[in-house]
């Protein structure tokens, strides 16, 4: 059953055509994993679907419904977002990065949100971690509080721009190893990412995006072995080499 | 700070700390913290005795005695005798002349003598002034504080229509002289009478209309001030907590009131206490439109004794601990309000 659906999406800053007409579908519990050159408007898209950016022109779909319908700060909490630089919640710990958005958006009590947070803390990992800061965590560990404070909402789809860009190499396993246990148990996910194990593993489908353009849609194994387009190979090409 | 060109605070939040008091080693520190309890011990003793709130209080409770606010403040005795610092000063003027030349090497041991002796007379005058010198300041500061917060959140987040409002309110107060606002406010608005009519002066706590005029005159000028401090802190925070903010749902509104600014305020502690102690030295323009502070009663003093340099020297000992205990205060508060990673312990990146 198709969760997301971008029709035709277009975004321009002064005079830069940022996406020139995106569409694409998801069902629930897809993962869908986007890739492309920097500055590609990977992040633009994602920004588009939570509306942190709003589109010129074209229509997206959340379970059918239009998401400019919908109220901003309702579609946020269906629709969580991972960050690149994990843009945690500098002055609150590890556990108060979770409670806000479940007291503050949810409404729950503070002993309910308590709860969950450090149920969805367990869950990444950080049981033991619930009391730091920020400052007194590894990146990765930011990350996976990141992915838990996204998570606690329990949105139906969450959006992962480059969530292992910023960390350093030995730490990109534990946060790809909590994103493949929510692929695993059925949570949707947008995910730009240039991990090409995670893709190849974990996305229901993959695709290329190039200067506002799909270039190429389909199963991970399709494009990795058979791509119909040549920037798609080259593309690819480039990543799975750097990855040996 | 009266004309905005000489002092442009909010240009730096962190410029203030680094070498404050507070962060003095070991024995001087000591010294420091004794000398403090020592002077702070005297003075809220002071208030305690000839205060007219307390008066009231006690003489509703049936000790009218206990505590005399009745009294003219140049009526008040001191507690320390002058005496055996003017025998001392004259011995040591007898010594000094019977050194002859040699004479000089003692004699300013003499000069510093009566001025001790000057200051305990004066020195009951001086902190009844001190008592509406820091209810002046502490009470303007946090008015201020009440409006510049929106104010700054106006002028980082605002529409169009707010951050003009705020800039022009910013900029027009912190472009005229605050002695010009005061005798505005005093002088030009029939403020003082008004106050007078609502009757909540005269009362205790706040002795005359003219006090209250510069509570507002000096909330409405550090707000502005206060307000550009908070501006930049909130500017330091980065844009991406608001976004990550709005990410999980919360609303703009929320999202500074639950993540911008707990991390701006803290922020802004050191511009802050600049402000702070500012405040504290141009409180004594509250002098020229008859309010009895610390600079008002120094005058009056100097104009009856003539002892103009012993009393300016006293009355500058006393701004000057109540400006390092402001700064010792907020080093303190921003240790305790520290987050790490979040303001103090050290430059940010
Ligand atoms: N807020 C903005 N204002 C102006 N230009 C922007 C803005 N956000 C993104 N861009 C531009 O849009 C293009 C795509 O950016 P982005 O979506 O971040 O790409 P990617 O995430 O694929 O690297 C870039 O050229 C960038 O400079
Ligand atoms: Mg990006």
């Amino acid at each position: 059953m198709t969760l997301l659906e971008l029709e035709g999406v277009r975004k321009s800053y002064e005079d830069e055509d940022v996406l020139r007409g995106v569409s694409f579908a998801m069902d629930r519990q897809d993962v869908e994993v986007i890739v492309g050159p920097s500055g590609s408007g990977k992040s633009t898209l994602l920004r588009c679907v939570n509306r942190l950016t709003e589109i010129d022109d074209g229509a997206i779909y959340l379970d059918g419904e239009e998401i400019h319908g919908i109220d901003e700060n309702d579609l946020r909490r269906r629709v969580g977002m991972v960050f690149q630089d994990f843009n945690l919640f500098a002055h609150r710990t590890a556990r108060g990065n979770v409670t806000l958005g479940l007291t503050a958006v949810l409404g729950l009590s503070k002993p309910e949100a308590v709860e969950r947070a450090d149920d969805y803390l367990d869950r990444v990992g950080l049981a033991d971690q619930a009391d730091s800061y920020p400052a007194e965590l590894s990146g990765g560990q930011k990350q996976r509080v990141g992915i838990a404070r996204a998570l606690a909402m329990d949105p139906e789809l969450i959006l992962f721009d480059e969530p292992t860009s910023a960390l350093d190499p030995e730490l990109i396993g534990e946060v790809l190893g909590v994103m493949r246990d929510l692929a695993e148990g059925g949570t949707t996910m947008l995910c730009v990412t240039h991990e090409m194990g995670f893709a190849r593993s974990a996305a229901s489908t993959l695709t290329f995006l190039d200067d506002g353009r799909v270039v190429e849609r389909g199963p991970p194994e399709q494009l990795f072995e058979n791509p119909r387009e040549d920037r798609t190979r080259s593309f690819l090409g480039q990543l799975t080499d750097l990855e040996r | 700070m009266t004309d905005g060109e000489t002092a442009t605070p909010g240009s730096d939040p962190t410029e203030t700390r680094g070498t404050t008091v507070g962060d003095l080693p070991g024995r001087r520190r000591l010294a420091v913290l004794a000398a403090g309890t020592v002077f702070w011990t005297w003075l809220l003793a002071r208030w305690a005795y000839h205060n007219s709130l307390l008066d009231g209080l006690f003489t509703a409770l049936g000790f009218p005695d206990l505590i005399r606010s009745e009294r003219g403040v140049r009526q008040r005795e001191g507690w320390i005798p002058a005496e055996p610092f003017g025998a001392a000063a004259d011995a040591v003027g007898t010594v000094a002349a019977a050194l002859g030349p040699a004479g000089v090497l003692v004699d300013w041991l003499r000069w510093v003598l009566d001025l001790a002796a000057f200051a305990t007379t004066t020195a009951p005058a001086l902190a009844s002034g001190a008592f509406v010198t820091v209810y002046l300041t502490v009470l303007s500061m946090l008015f201020g504080l009440v409006i510049a917060v929106p104010l700054a959140v106006a002028r980082v987040y605002g529409g169009r229509a707010l951050r003009a409002v705020s800039l022009a309110y910013t900029e027009l107060i912190r472009g005229t002289p605050l002695l010009a606002q005061l005798f505005f406010l005093y002088f030009g608005l029939p403020l003082a009478s008004i106050a007078e009519d609502v009757g909540f002066t005269g009362q205790p706590p706040i002795p005359r209309a003219a006090a209250a005029v510069a509570i507002v005159g000096f909330t409405i000028n550090s707000s502005a001030y206060q307000s550009e401090y908070i501006r930049s802190a909130l500017q330091s925070v980065d844009p991406g907590q608001l976004t990550a903010a709005r990410a999980v749902g919360l609303s703009k509104f929320q999202g500074i009131r639950y993540v911008v600014l707990p991390q701006g305020l803290r922020f802004a502690i050191p511009g802050w206490t600049n402000e702070f102690v500012y405040l504290i030295k141009y409180s004594s323009l509250a002098a020229f439109i008859t309010v009895p502070d610390l600079f008002r009663q120094a005058r009056n003093i100097g104009s009856e004794t003539f002892q103009f340099t012993n009393i300016y020297v006293v009355v500058a000992l006393f701004y000057l601990a109540l400006v390092l205990t402001t700064a010792i205060a907020m080093g303190r508060l921003e240790d305790r309000v520290a987050i790490p990673g979040v303001g103090q312990s050290g430059p940010r990146e």
